[in-house]
Parts: C-alpha cells; sequence; structure tokens
C-alpha cells in the first residue's frame, strides 16, 4: 500500500503554495516530537492533517504559529520567509492558529477580544471602542452576522467563539490558518456552520489546516491529508482517490479490525434513578441500570446528558429526586461520596475537571485510589507504579512514562490517562461522558474492548456520547435525553441511528 | 520545568529524588557562600556555619509549613501573630510554675487551633486564603497583646530554655528539631495520601473533587501544620530569649514566603519543594550573616534579601524557557 505517491497539488502548475513547511524539525526532553516534517498548503485549499495521538500535529501547529521554535527547517507563506518566533511575530506574518482550548478572556465583549494585544486607538492612548465594534462586525458579518460583538464573549457558545477566533484571524489579515481538532465539541449543526465557514475562507484564498481525528469529517471538509506518525511523515494524499481503510492504515501502520457488540447485561438492577432533577437541565429522570449493561446515553448538545450523569455522582447537587443502589437509597453530597459508593464519573471536561496538569501520570491516574493504595498511612508506591504502567500499556498511553508530568502529553494521551484512572479505580459503575473525544481511531477500538471487559467482569457502565456509531457499537440500551428530559430508552433490537434521532429531535412527541 | 527532568538515583527500593530545581537552589546557595568566603575568613568556620543553620532554624521551620499552605493553593498570612499568641501563652504557663512539658503541648495546640481557624475558613466559609488570614493576622495579634496586657513576659527559667540549648554533636537542638521536621514534611509530600492531595487540591481543586479528592480536610491539614509549626518557631524563639513579646513574630510570614519562592513554590499553588525551602532559608540566612560580618548597615541588609527573592523568581523564569 503505498499512497505516499506526493501529489503534491500545493505546487502544482508551479504556483507557489500559500504554506511550504520544509524539514521541520522539533525535540522536547526524551521525545522527537517532530522531524523532517514537509508541509505544503496551497492557496484556498482545506488541508488535513491526521495521524495518531502524539504523533505530533498539534506540535506541527505550534511551530507553525510561533508557540513553539523548531529545532530544524523552514516555514515560507507566499514563498516568503517566515520567521515564527512568537505567536505575534506569526500572526503579523500572515500566520493564525485557532487551538482546540480556546485562548479568550471570558469577561471582556466579542470586539475586545478579537483585538486583544493589538488594540486600536486614539493617538496611542485611549481604545477606539466605535472604530474596534465596527471593524469587528464587518469581519464577522461574512462569517456570522447573528453574533453581536457587544456580548462578553463568556455568553457565546463554543461555535460562536470559534467563528470569534476565526474572524480574529481575518483583521490581521491571516493567510493561513490553522485548526487544532476545532469540532470536537460542537453540534452536528455547528459543524455545517463551520463546514461553511471554512468554505467562505477557501474562497478567500486562505490555505486552511484541518486537524481532526474524526475521517467522516476530514472527507467532507478537505481535498488533501499529510499523514504523520511518530513525528514523521507518512505520506500525502488526495482523499477522493483513497479510502477511509487506506487512510487509517496509513494512520496506525496496521489494520483495525471493527467488533461487533458483545453484550453482558444481566437482568440485576444494580442503580436505580427516579425522578431526578435539577432545575431546567435535568427534569424527572428515572431509569435502572443493570448488572454487566452498557447504558448509552445520546441526545443533542443541552439535552440535559451531562448534568444528568453529574447529578447521579455527585458532583452537582439534585433537587429532587433519589438514587438507589441495590435496592438501598443513597445520597451522594459530594463526588467523594459518590466513588465510596462505588459510582465514578469520568468528566466531559478534561482540562477543567480531569487533570492535575503539573503532576505526574502516576499522580494523576492513582488520584481517587492513594488511600487505597496505602499502608501505615504511606503509599505502596513499587505496587502503585507497577498498576499503574500495566494501566498505561492497556490504554496504550504514549510515550509510556509514567513519571512525566501530564500536560506535557499530548492531548489524546492525556484523555487515556484520565480514562486509565477510572478502569483502575475499584468503582462499580462507571459513567463516562465523551469517553473518546480527541482520541485516535486505533485506541478507540482498544477503548471500547476495555469498556466490554469491564461489564464482563459485571461492572455496570453509562456511555454519554455524542457520536451515534459509539453509542449503537457499545450499548445494550440507549437513553435519549431531550431538553433536560427524558425521551424514552430503546432496546438494542430497536436501536438505529434514525429511532434514536428521532427521539434526540422531537421527544418522541406527535409534532 | 524541574518535575520533567528530576534526577533520580535508585537503590533497591528506595528512590531519592533531587529535582532540577532543588539543585539550582542549592547551587546558589553555594555561590553566596563562595562569595562571602572570599571576602570573611572567618565565614567558612564551622563554628559559623553552625551559627548560619542556627539563625534560619526558626525561619526554616515556619517556612515548612507555609510551603503546604501555599503548594494547597493558600498562603497563611498569620504565622507572626500565631508564634506570638503561642509564645506569650506558654511563657507564662512556665513562669507561672506549670509543668514545661504541659506548656509546649499546650503552645502547639494553640498554634494548631489557629491554623484549624484558617483552615475552616478557607474550606467552609469560602473565603480567599489572603483575605482569612489577614483578617487572622490582626485576630490573633490582638490576642497576644490583650492576653499579656501589651508587656513581655519576662524571666522563662532554664529548665524549659535548656531543652533547646543542648547539642546533638556540634548542632544545637534547633537544627536537629527542624532538619527532622524537614524529613518528615517531605515524607508527608511526597509518600502520603494526603501530600498528593495537597499537590492535586492546589493543581486543580475542581478535578480533584471530581476524583474525590476530600478538599476541606486536605486544605484544613496544611493550615493546622502551619500553625503548628510557627508555634514551634515560637517556642525555640523564647528558649533562645529567656522571654516572650506579644509583638513577636513580626514580618514572619514574609520571611517564611520568600523562603519557599526562593525554593521554587508558586504562589498559584500546586508546585513546591521541602527541601528548595529549606535551602531557601539558609539562603537567606546565609545572605544576613554575611552581611553582618562584613559590617553591612541593616538597611542595605534588607537592600540584598530583596534583591536575592527577585534574582532567584528571574533566573527561575528564565531557565525554564519558553513553553
Ligand atoms: N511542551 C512539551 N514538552 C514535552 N513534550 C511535548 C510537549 N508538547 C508535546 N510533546 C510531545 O510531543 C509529541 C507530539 O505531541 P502532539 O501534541 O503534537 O501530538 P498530537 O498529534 O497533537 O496528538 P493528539 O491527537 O493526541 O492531540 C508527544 O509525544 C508529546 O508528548
Ligand atoms: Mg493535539
Amino acid at each position: 500500500m503505498s499512497p505516499t505517491g506526493h501529489t503534491d497539488a500545493g505546487t502544482a502548475g508551479g504556483a507557489i503554495p500559500r504554506l511550504s513547511m520544509r524539514g521541520i524539525g522539533k525535540a522536547f526532553p526524551g521525545v522527537q516530537a517532530l522531524r523532517n516534517v514537509s508541509f505544503n498548503v496551497a492557496r484556498g485549499e482545506v488541508h488535513a492533517l491526521i495521524g495518531e495521538n502524539g504523533a505530533g500535529k498539534s506540535s506541527l501547529l505550534k511551530v507553525l504559529s510561533g508557540v513553539y521554535r523548531a529545532d530544524a527547517g523552514d516555514i515560507r507563506v507566499d514563498g516568503k520567509l517566515v520567521d515564527a518566533a512568537s505567536p505575534k511575530a506569526a500572526r503579523m506574518q500572515g500566520i493564525a492558529l485557532i487551538h482546540q482550548e480556546l485562548q479568550q478572556v471570558p469577561h471582556l465583549d466579542v470586539a475586545q477580544n478579537m483585538f486583544l494585544g493589538m488594540p486600536l486607538t486614539h493617538g496611542g492612548v485611549f481604545t477606539d471602542k466605535t472604530q474596534m465594534r465596527a471593524r469587528a462586525s464587518t469581519a464577522l458579518a461574512s462569517l456570522d452576522p447573528s453574533i453581536d460583538v457587544t456580548a462578553p464573549i463568556r455568553t457565546l457558545r463554543v461555535a460562536q467563539r470559534q467563528i470569534v477566533e476565526i474572524a480574529r484571524a481575518l483583521l490581521s489579515d491571516a493567510r493561513v490558518i490553522a485548526m487544532d481538532e476545532p469540532t470536537s465539541s460542537l453540534t452536528p449543526r455547528e459543524f455545517e456552520r463551520l463546514t461553511e465557514v471554512i468554505a467562505t475562507l477557501a474562497a478567500r484564498g486562505v490555505g486552511v489546516i484541518y486537524v481532526s481525528h474524526k475521517l467522516e469529517e476530514v472527507y467532507r471538509v478537505c481535498t488533501r491529508a499529510t499523514v504523520l506518525r511518530d513525528g514523521a511523515l507518512v505520506g500525502v494524499v488526495d482523499l477522493a482517490n483513497t479510502t477511509e481503510d487506506m487512510l487509517v492504515g496509513m494512520m496506525v501502520g496496521r489494520t483495525i479490525e471493527a467488533r461487533a457488540h458483545h453484550g453482558h447485561a444481566g437482568t440485576e438492577r444494580v442503580l436505580e434513578i427516579s425522578g431526578l432533577g435539577r432545575g431546567h437541565a435535568v427534569r424527572g429522570v428515572s431509569f435502572a441500570l443493570h448488572r454487566g449493561e452498557v447504558l448509552g446515553i445520546a441526545g443533542l448538545v443541552g439535552a440535559g446528558r451531562t448534568e444528568l450523569v453529574r447529578l447521579i455522582a455527585g458532583v452537582d447537587r439534585a433537587d429532587s429526586g433519589t438514587v438507589s443502589l441495590h435496592g438501598r437509597p443513597i445520597r451522594s453530597a459530594s463526588p467523594r461520596e459518590a466513588i465510596g459508593h462505588g459510582i465514578a464519573l469520568l468528566p466531559e471536561e478534561r482540562k477543567r475537571d480531569g487533570i492535575v496538569p503539573l503532576r505526574s501520570i502516576v499522580s494523576n491516574m492513582a488520584l481517587p485510589a492513594f488511600q487505597r493504595w496505602s499502608r501505615f498511612g504511606l503509599v505502596r508506591t513499587q505496587a502503585l507504579r507497577q498498576r499503574v504502567r500495566e494501566m498505561t500499556e492497556r490504554v496504550g498511553l504514549r510515550p509510556p512514562d509514567i513519571d512525566r508530568p501530564i500536560r506535557l502529553f499530548s492531548g489524546g494521551n492525556q484523555q487515556k490517562a484520565i480514562l486509565g484512572r477510572w478502569l483502575m479505580a475499584d468503582a462499580g459503575i462507571l459513567m463516562f461522558d465523551e469517553p473518546t473525544r480527541g482520541i485516535d481511531v486505533g485506541a478507540k477500538a482498544d477503548i471500547y474492548r476495555l469498556i466490554e471487559d469491564l461489564v464482563q467482569q459485571g461492572k455496570s457502565v453509562i456511555v454519554v456520547s455524542s457520536e451515534l456509531p459509539e453509542i449503537m457499537r457499545l450499548s445494550d440500551r440507549v437513553l435519549v435525553m431531550w431538553r433536560g428530559e427524558m425521551a424514552g430508552i430503546l432496546e438494542r433490537a430497536d436501536m438505529n441511528e434514525s429511532a434514536i434521532m428521532h427521539l434526540a429531535v422531537s421527544g418522541g412527541r406527535p409534532q | 520545568m524541574s518535575g520533567a527532568s528530576d534526577i533520580a538515583a535508585r537503590s533497591g527500593r528506595i528512590r531519592l529524588k533531587i529535582g532540577l530545581r532543588d539543585m539550582g537552589t542549592l547551587l546558589g546557595l553555594l555561590l553566596i557562600c563562595v562569595v562571602f568566603a572570599s571576602l570573611s575568613d572567618f565565614f567558612l568556620t564551622e563554628r559559623n556555619l553552625v551559627n548560619i543553620l542556627q539563625q534560619s532554624s526558626i525561619n526554616a521551620c515556619v517556612a515548612i509549613g507555609m510551603t503546604l499552605v501555599i503548594i494547597s493553593g493558600g498562603i497563611d498570612l498569620s504565622v507572626g501573630p500565631t508564634a506570638a499568641l503561642t509564645a506569650v501563652v506558654s511563657a507564662s504557663m512556665i513562669v507561672g510554675g506549670y509543668p514545661v512539658a504541659l506548656a509546649i503541648v499546650v503552645a502547639l495546640a494553640i498554634g494548631m487551633a489557629c491554623g484549624l481557624g484558617n483552615g475552616l475558613l478557607v474550606a467552609y466559609g469560602g473565603l480567599q486564603p489572603f483575605i482569612v488570614t489577614l483578617g487572622t493576622l490582626s485576630l490573633y495579634r490582638a490576642l497576644a497583646l490583650i492576653y499579656t496586657g501589651g508587656n513581655p513576659i519576662l524571666g522563662v527559667p532554664s529548665s524549659f530554655r535548656v531543652l533547646f540549648q543542648t547539642q546533638v554533636w556540634i548542632f544545637p537542638m534547633p537544627i536537629v528539631v527542624v532538619a527532622v521536621l524537614g524529613i518528615l514534611a517531605w515524607v508527608l509530600l511526597a509518600k502520603t495520601p494526603i501530600g498528593e492531595y495537597i499537590l492535586a487540591v492546589g493543581g486543580n481543586e475542581e478535578a480533584s473533587r471530581v476524583s474525590g479528592v476530600p478538599i476541606a480536610r486536605t486544605k484544613i491539614s496544611a493550615y493546622v501544620i502551619s500553625g503548628g509549626l510557627a508555634a514551634l518557631g515560637a517556642l525555640i524563639l523564647v528558649a533562645r530569649l529567656g522571654a516572650a513579646e506579644p509583638t513577636l513574630g513580626n514580618l514572619w510570614e514574609l520571611e517564611a514566603i520568600a523562603a519557599s519562592a526562593i525554593g521554587g513554590a508558586s504562589l498559584m499553588g500546586g508546585k513546591g519543594s521541602i527541601v528548595g525551602t529549606v535551602l531557601g532559608a539558609i539562603v537567606l540566612g546565609a545572605m544576613r550573616n554575611g552581611l553582618t560580618l562584613l559590617n553591612v548597615q541593616a538597611f542595605y541588609q534588607l537592600l540584598a534579601t530583596g534583591i536575592i527573592i527577585i534574582a532567584a523568581m528571574l533566573i527561575d523564569r528564565l531557565t525554564r524557557g519558553r513553553e
């Protein structure tokens, strides 16, 4: 299999590519993140950058946008050498990066955020709000005219905030815009909107770089793809004549067998929820979870899925309803109490609720379990490290260095570590909120298998996911949420995408 | 950053880790010693070096507690008044003829109670640590002043003072006590669940909460330890001076914060080192000692302390490089 024949549409017809990166190398202590990577984007092209977790995608974009300095190689925009000494310098030279974790100041308004670090002034003294707002709304007009430039940024949805970042890039006349996993927290409709925005950018001749683990999206949005593996270039392909299997093969260097669903659900009711609610977010939800069952929770963004599992896990407090474990009502005023009852939650927002950035993989993974791993007040370091090492092997953490601070790992690898935290915790009921967000195709299959191992051992699992294929692959039953209420529960036999979507969109009510 | 490139020496089952950052603090200390040694013949004598350690011991003691609080994401501005309150109460007990052992227990209990007050207000009152301990800074000081009517308590008998005047080999008792405490604190931070919790809570409180870490208990422990160590510092000082003043401990909080910061603690929380803090306290002690030997005026000593703190922070920042 060799789709590696460099098609080089980027230089087709001898035209100078919008962006060319040549021989880029970047090392971090103990890791060669990029080695001799070359990368071209043509004018008006939308180019995918794909690869496994830790392959070096984010690092390449950070080198491009001046966040990191490359050890080797050069960057050209329209044939002109760029010195990306800092993010600001890169921006001045026409390169903008839309980070996955948006870097905005929540309480400042849209216009202020768009001019952050480069405000317009009256004679260099007072900020010129009127002018900034006018220019901001002009820039936004072609992308999303519904956004109010005077609204504080925190009142906007993630998708809108992303568009504000893109508009900000246009203000500084960006000719290359790179997006690092822009869709990981977007709804399908917001994704459609983003697709239109990207098309607008391409039509203006901007070179767009698109990083995603969702291959369907890559095929929808991009024309060519560059594949990285272990920091090196595997190849550049025209998506039109490359199948998804070929792409996956290039990314992971092996084929991934798609396994069918394996059920282990018993009949014993382990967890019973009745009339659970909190404000408008969740209202009167009742269901039972069986031993060895995987219960999927589907619904649109904002339907109350995350809120529901947070209530069960004691992260937020319910104002009505009861939770019973093995038939006995329990009260969880804090996550600690819930964990004491054997109920654990993998939170949706990894950065805010999941990781302790400065601490090592060991400390992060063992966080809920330190008490269990200690004797006479001291942590049994050797045994604990052994267990952590086993678990990192099973989730495929890379690099497998358990003493490295977690913040130095790639996004997907951080997610694997946090997942590992709960796989090694001694919980009978595990709730995973978007478990595979940001995780590559190969690791996804491994994680599905790990979840199946859990239920095979008699544990019960709840999976919240926005990806229907994931829900369908894992669930024995699926609970669909609609505007804070439970729209219905589908048995495996009745489970199909259209049935789920029908409930998610209409709440199962006749329209 | 320091954690990324720890120098790990393994001998059997014991893992001894000396962080790169601690090596830096040690290097700074050695540099200061070299400079003073070249300026004064007396500086490097055994007697003077022991002197430096003795003079640094109280600050090191207080700073160890401060470091734990800072790592947990807080700050304890009330250590000086806590020390003053414990000093006057225990001194008056000893002078009044109560058993020395009882007085020491009461002193530590008062110190820990002061810390408990801080901890409860921070953990359950939902107030910011800076504000809480700014308040108790005045409050505890006022209690000390009211208790004594503003007068010093004099004539602490030698039955108490000898406790801290005995020596182990060449080292006076205060040095030994603080060394043992340093080791205990290091073990606490590196080897126990509560240490992991302190680091986690300071590093990301919400993630820790979701992971089931007992947030309130963790924070309160740090403040209680800090209060207890401030009380111990007070006992060492009372033994040295033979008296207790209600105004004792003035600016202790700043010295302790300085030692922690020089040693690598981040005021943002989640990061800090016991070894570094102890070295930081010695850096400050060595500076003061050396400048005194050279007959430099107190004003200039203050100036030098300020420069050392800022220089340490700048070097820290610069060597960390671009992230
Ligand atoms: N600041 C850093 N210090 C040390 N190592 C780093 C740093 N940033 C990234 N790395 C390492 O560089 C490698 C590439 O990481 P990068 O974030 O580029 O991966 P990625 O392809 O974006 O992965 P993902 O799909 O998980 O986001 C990883 O091994 C990572 O651990
Ligand atoms: Mg990445």
